[in-house]
């Protein structure tokens, strides 16, 4: 029987603003020919699509841990397809130097274990000073899965994505 | 697989996105009307359809500057409305949605469609204030004296309502996580 967290991920991945994403391309999750089907809950793989870059992939999969989902923050980090298992470091996306997009997905801190994001709850709990710096991104039971989704698709689209 | 259902997004004024569910052939009004969006013979409300991004081609010396989205006659079909392709529907009672964005002291205007997404009007703001490329990647709206920023894919609609149909953004750049 789902458990009430699993339900309410199921009901926000039914939701239209991640319906409206995933038909743009945006994201989605890991079909069948990725994974027979998804990890036990509360594991999820998803995708989000990234921008072209030379001898990049077309989209990034990330494994999140959504224990708790909505009350608490997810984390989780990038996710290999080929290998299902953990991404090596050296097949993250690498961003400009000191540019955001390099702060939030890098490799240095935590062994790559995590988001360098308020939406992450490993980081979140580790960074008291950032409900203070950055309100808007601090998770609440109002956040969604397509918060996290809109918030790392825009950063694999930006300019300060590099590929790898 | 003529007549196969197709899923609309339903946005409204001041409220989450819902999806419809609808046939080719059935009048748009019908489906509105079925999924309790608008009531049997309002006719306050006007019906935009698909993603406004008109704005982006705005030369960069025009000021206040206004889009030309009409609203659809909503006794036409789904299909003739060429939803499979559009997707959003957007019921409001603003015609246009005045926005003024603030950005190092000066002051920039358009009065948008409600079916513009945030992502359109900050490209649009970094555009403005001549932010493009890598350098403005980081700047997003915050809407003012608070601490929200909609996300990309929020409607200008879902964010106002009448009759004041109007939104006060801020272009600020974004916080880069430390400590």
């Amino acid at each position: 029987m789902d458990t009430p967290d699993q339900r309410l991920f199921d009901a926000d991945v039914a939701s239209a603003e991640f319906r409206a994403g995933a038909l743009k391309g945006y994201w989605g999750l890991a079909g069948a020919g990725i994974l027979p089907e998804q990890p036990a809950w509360p594991m999820r793989v998803l995708w989000i699509a990234a921008a072209s870059r030379p001898n990049a992939p077309d989209r990034y999969y990330v494994r999140l841990d959504l224990s708790n989902y909505r009350t608490v923050a997810p984390t989780g980090t990038f996710w290999d397809p080929s290998t299902k298992d953990t991404l090596d470091l050296a097949k993250r996306p690498k961003g400009r130097s000191n540019s955001r997009f390099a702060m939030v997905f890098r490799t240095d801190w935590e062994g790559g274990r995590a988001f360098y994001h308020p939406y992450d709850r490993v980081a979140a709990q580790g960074h008291t000073n950032w409900p203070g710096e950055q309100p808007s991104l601090i998770w609440d039971s109002n956040h969604t899965i397509v918060d996290c989704l809109e918030e790392f698709h825009s950063l694999l689209n930006c300019g300060d994505y590099l590929g790898l | 697989m003529a007549d196969e259902e197709l899923e609309l997004y339903i946005h409204s004024q001041g409220a989450k996105p819902k999806i419809a569910v609808a046939r080719p052939h059935e009048v748009l009004r019908d489906v509105l009307v079925r999924e309790e969006i608008i009531r049997q013979g309002q006719d306050d409300v006007l019906i935009f359809v698909g993603e406004w991004d008109e704005a982006l081609t705005e030369a960069d010396e025009i000021e206040d500057g206004e889009d030309r989205h009409d609203p659809v006659d909503v006794l036409v079909t789904v299909e003739v409305l060429e939803l499979r392709r559009h997707r959003h529907v957007h019921v409001h009672k603003c015609r246009r949605v005045r926005v003024e964005i603030n950005f190092n002291g000066q002051t920039k205007h358009h009065r948008f469609s409600p079916a513009t997404t945030i992502a359109v009007v900050t490209r649009w703001a970094r555009k403005k204030f001549r932010l493009d490329g890598a350098a403005g990647a980081e700047y997003v709206l915050r809407i003012c004296k608070t601490d929200k920023q909609p996300r990309p894919s929020e409607h200008l609609g879902e964010l106002v309502s009448a009759p004041a149909c109007a939104v006060c953004f801020d272009l600020v750049k974004e916080i880069t996580p430390q400590g």
